[in-house]
């Protein structure tokens, strides 16, 4: 009897907790678990549009024998192993600098460099399209103070073309990463410091050993955030290369590849999907040696 | 977008009761897509103001946004297979009408019951033919010419009549004289498009396509010889480089360039210097130095199509039947006004035609793209020109630095391979 009804207190405790939660579990499944799903039954078809026809692994062998996706992948490894340590670095030292009570206009500095990721993205990839162009001012200002003799084609040589989209991407991004430190840094007990002084430690020391470490946590979230970031790469250089990854696919990621497989060429969905797939499979790999690297070793 | 539906559901309600008094009279909003305020857009304004004078219970909506976004939208709507975002009327440019005719069948109304065809230029009606039935309505053509600024080819010490029928060779050696004596680069110059490239290898009859749609790359001698004088021309350095459209249409309207060769449909941005008038002079493009070749060539042209699933399909035929395959006035008045070059062949007889043009210092340019539109070779665009055309922008810069042809052709063709299948 007493079994019984706790059972049935039980069964209607369960029915209303998921009754709670049904409405989200029913959202989550429609547009994430679903598309999930169905992105990896779309690999395994080929065909123009909406002509589609069962091909097994046949785009899983395409990839192979395709040049642009390979270059699209040297691209995208190219930008998040060069960006992303710049980038976090640049950040951690502008983190440090703007923690310093002493320094006068701290909030203006503070918020000049935060400034640029509330940026609209296309916006800023205009203007920088504008400024970087061969007669743009970025040209002018170093011709006059004497950098170069002839103007650099930002947008026209392969290479200048990569090292701009590296440029745009760090500018806008390190503000976004030196917020997460500084937030961090206001964690850190002042004493440590103190103590460290008083121990007579260096300034550089005191960064290296006390700072970095106490920051391990944040610097893993925020090198794992900007790498999946970078590897889903497609806004900047849709908008800097006119959605074509140019000159010479020296800009083509992933992700605008995907795009252009779907949208430009004639529609591949199959390809498209089997692409996005090796994104999901490098970031989740990429996590996990960034977890496994920074793991604590007590 | 609510209140859209609503409307639209109201204007179905009242087509549907209209429908009942009378069932021949149309009430419907025809929705149309295109992409240049100056050009296209501009015209088809024109053609619905023609339309609604006759039929007022039509209206238009006319919507204008960027090329690359009304076909990515319609590649978007087609895919999803929801009809109801897409427009009743689509412009789509020629290159891509294959593409979307055969990987989507049965999203185009097909027109060849409805329309006679016999009257276009039967170029413009056969790439937009699948199985024998046609599928949209031919709008401009893409006929190229060479524009180029009198004064300073005359600075350099060159007559109009030294433009005329000229070899790529010459072409080049005129742009380094030009360059100079006036300091003035001879041609925009875009890596990250291969217009150029599209434009030579046509003019010799060529395309990245064989007759029957095959890909034909490594052994074309038109393709060969237009990567041959691009090259000569990257490495003659008289070019200025460009990224971008917009970058390439201002070398020449604010007067860094002395030439420009491209589709007759670039003549609305020229004229629209007016400070630039009289300075301009007109010239059929050069000549490439290969068999079958020719001064004559295609850039672009687009044509309109009827989306199948469209409510107002009917009325969106009955309209470009009426003014775009009847109204040769019609004609006269979008080459005054925008110069567009048609493709309905009875509008070539019409007075706009043999008009003289003040801006190009008083010649009948109308008249020459006319004729040089008859020599236009035919070719096959296939349905991968898009992905080609990919291929052939990612080798460009190996060009001007002295890569080997062959070698290059070799791999265009390998990367086209792996993008169409």
């Amino acid at each position: 009897m007493a079994a019984g009804k706790t059972g049935g207190l039980k069964r209607y405790h369960d029915l209303n907790g998921w009754l709670f939660i049904a409405p989200s579990v029913l959202l989550i499944a429609i547009f994430l678990v679903y598309p999930i799903f169905r992105s990896l039954y779309l690999s395994f078809f080929s065909g123009k549009g909406m002509m589609m026809k069962f091909a097994g692994f046949g785009n899983v062998v395409r990839l192979w024998n395709d040049p642009v996706f390979i270059q699209a992948l040297i691209n995208t490894v190219t930008f998040f192993v060069v960006q992303v340590p710049i980038m976090i670095l640049l950040a951690l030292m502008l983190a440090s600098v703007l923690n310093n009570e002493k320094l006068k206009f701290i909030g203006f500095f503070r918020t000049a460099i935060f400034l640029p990721c509330v940026a609209s993205l296309v916006a800023y990839s205009v203007l920088f399209k504008s400024m970087f162009s061969v007669d743009g001012v970025v040209n002018q200002a170093l011709m006059t103070i004497g950098l170069i003799g002839s103007p650099i084609g930002w947008l026209t040589e392969p290479f200048w073309a990569k090292v701009l989209v590296i440029l745009a991407i760090t500018w806008r991004w390190t503000g976004y990463n030196m917020i997460f430190y500084l937030a961090a840094l206001q964690n850190i007990d002042k004493s440590i410091y103190e103590a460290a002084k008083i121990d007579g430690v260096p300034a550089w020391a005191r960064f290296v050993y006390i700072t970095i470490p106490m920051l391990k946590p944040v610097i893993l979230f925020t090198t794992i955030i900007s790498t999946i970031g970078t590897i889903q790469l497609f806004d900047e250089v849709y908008n800097l290369t006119e959605g074509k990854g140019g000159p010479a696919n020296s800009t083509i990621t992933l992700s605008l590849y995907i795009y252009n497989l779907t949208f430009r060429f004639m529609p591949s969905f199959g390809y498209a999907a089997t692409i996005s797939y090796v994104i999901v499979i490098m970031v989740a790999l990429l996590s996990f040696l960034q977890f496994y690297a920074a793991r604590d070793r007590s | 977008m609510n209140k859209m539906i609503l409307s639209r559901l109201a204007a179905g309600l009242f087509a549907g009761a209209s429908l009942l008094a009378s069932t021949a009279a149309f009430a419907g909003e025809v929705t149309v897509w295109c992409w240049d305020p100056n050009f296209n857009v501009a015209i088809m304004k024109e053609a619905a103001a023609r339309y609604t004078a006759k039929h007022p219970d039509t209206t238009f909506n006319i919507v204008d946004f960027a090329k690359a976004d009304v076909e990515q939208k319609l590649q978007t709507g087609l895919s999803s297979g929801t009809t109801d975002a897409l427009p009743d009327i689509v412009l789509i440019e020629d290159y891509g009408a294959q593409k979307y005719l055969q990987s989507f069948p049965g999203a185009f109304a097909e027109l060849s019951s409805k329309i006679d065809f016999s009257g276009f230029a039967p170029y413009k009606v056969e790439l937009m033919t699948l199985d024998g039935a046609v599928y949209g309505m031919p709008f401009d053509s893409g006929v190229t010419g060479l524009y180029y600024r009198k004064d300073y080819l005359e600075q350099a010490g060159f007559k109009p009549a030294d433009m005329q029928d000229l070899t790529w060779d010459r072409f080049i050696e005129i742009g380094k004289d030009v360059e100079a004596k006036t300091g003035k680069k001879m041609l925009g110059l875009d890596i990250n498009d291969a217009g150029f490239i599209r434009i030579l290898m046509q003019s010799a009859g060529g395309w990245y396509f064989d007759k029957d749609g095959n890909l034909s790359i490594a052994d074309n001698p038109a393709l060969k010889a237009a990567l041959e004088t691009t090259q000569k021309i990257l490495q003659a350095n008289i070019y200025k480089p460009s990224a971008g459209w917009t970058e390439w249409v201002n070398a020449f309207t604010s007067g860094d360039v002395a030439t420009v060769t491209t589709g007759v449909w670039i003549t609305g941005t020229v004229k629209a210097q007016a400070d630039q008038s009289g300075k301009w002079g007109i010239a059929p493009i050069p000549k490439l130095n290969v068999e079958g070749a020719g001064h004559a060539s295609n850039l672009g042209g687009s044509s309109w199509y009827v989306t199948a699933g469209s409510a107002e399909k009917d009325e969106a035929i009955d309209f470009l039947n009426e003014v775009y395959a009847k109204d040769v006035d019609f004609y006269q008045k979008i080459l005054a006004d925008r110069g567009a070059v048609g493709s309905l062949l009875a509008a070539r007889t019409g007075a706009a035609y043999s008009e003289a043009d003040a801006f190009f210092g008083g010649e009948k340019v109308w008249q020459s793209f006319s004729d040089w539109l008859a020599k236009v070779p035919a070719v096959n665009y296939g349905v991968f020109t898009n992905e080609v055309d990919t291929a052939v922008t990612a080798h460009l810069p190996s060009l001007g630095q002295g890569a080997n042809i062959d070698e290059v052709l070799k791999a265009i063709d390998s990367q086209a391979q792996g993008q169409i299948q």
